[in-house]
């Protein structure tokens, strides 16, 4: 078997996790785009999550 | 030509120019993934035209990166890590298409509907490819692209129906990616693709795939009114 290279499974971990939060964020938002508050909230949460991600500050993501 | 199929237990015993063709391979692919939210997130979340529609770039986003996901942990078992492209900036992307920002709706539009699609070319070279582990992740990658492209056709459409301004945002958008598109399949004669396909990592050579691109695409893009651009204007990978 080779050696998996560091922080395979954290990682994976992790954006498994992200990617759960934002599809349950969208989910929050589809049916209800003609509610503003419930939308704006729903893409919002979706902004802060994507934010985090394009950072790509793994490091602090995996301590 | 190699036509056994690897599994991750096997991967040690494999030649080295195979390990580094695959791990070469995932690095890319891993690279194109998370590229395109990073093309896109920053402008188009909160510029898209319509709540459902930021919605959509949110959920086609994450969609990318769990592509990115699954690639990098078929990669990160074989020993290559490929996190570093999570921070790597646009202009050093692997593919030039992924350098840069999108700042507007029909480029975000033709990205899904051309891009995408490429995307998915790239992706169906790994069918029935050597190395199971990879072969297994792609049904559901796949899928969620063939949605992306749907998306980004059908608001290409929409932009080319709205009236003579729109057409033309949409024809310029096309004529910007169309090359764009052509250039991402690689050069024709390149060795190191005649390798991956010695060692069953892909399936075609780079002009057999970027033929059946034009194939496909010129005749969509003639049915929904737009002109197909000049295939050697501006290209850079011939």
């Amino acid at each position: 078997m080779p050696e998996a290279a560091p922080n395979t499974e954290k990682l994976d971990e992790h954006l498994r996790v992200v990617v759960q939060a934002l599809h349950a964020a969208v989910k929050q938002g589809i049916p209800h785009v003609k509610e503003p508050e419930i939308v704006d909230k729903a893409v919002a949460d979706c902004k802060e999550l994507l934010d985090e991600i394009m950072k790509g500050e793994v490091k602090e993501w995996l301590n | 030509m190699f036509t056994d199929k690897i599994e991750l237990a096997d991967f040690d015993k494999m030649e080295p120019e195979y390990k580094e063709l695959l791990g070469h391979v995932l690095t890319i692919q891993a690279d194109c993934e998370i590229g395109g939210p990073h093309l896109y997130v920053e402008k188009m979340l909160p510029a898209a035209p319509t709540k459902l529609d930021q919605l959509i770039v949110a959920r086609t986003a994450a969609e990318e990166i769990d592509h990115f996901r699954k690639i990098a942990r078929v990669a990160g078992d074989i020993g290559v890590d490929v996190s570093f492209v999570l921070s790597q900036p646009n202009e050093k992307r692997f593919v030039d298409a992924f350098r840069g920002v999108i700042d507007t709706w029909e480029d975000n539009a033709v990205f899904g509907f051309l891009i995408d699609r490429v995307g998915r070319y790239q992706l169906e070279e790994f069918f029935d490819c050597s190395y199971l582990p990879l072969q297994r992740i792609l049904p559901d990658i796949v899928m969620e692209e063939l949605g992306h492209i749907e998306y980004g056709f059908n608001k290409t459409v929409e932009l080319i129906q709205s009236g003579d301004e729109g057409k033309a945002k949409a024809q310029k958008a096309v004529d910007f990616w169309y090359v764009r598109a052509l250039d991402m399949f690689g050069r024709a004669g390149s060795k190191r693709s005649e390798r991956y396909r010695y060692w069953g990592l892909k399936r075609r050579t780079n002009e057999q795939a970027r033929q059946d691109y034009q194939t496909e695409v010129n005749p969509i893009l003639k049915k929904i009114g737009l002109t197909v651009p000049d295939p050697l204007k501006g290209r850079r990978y011939l």
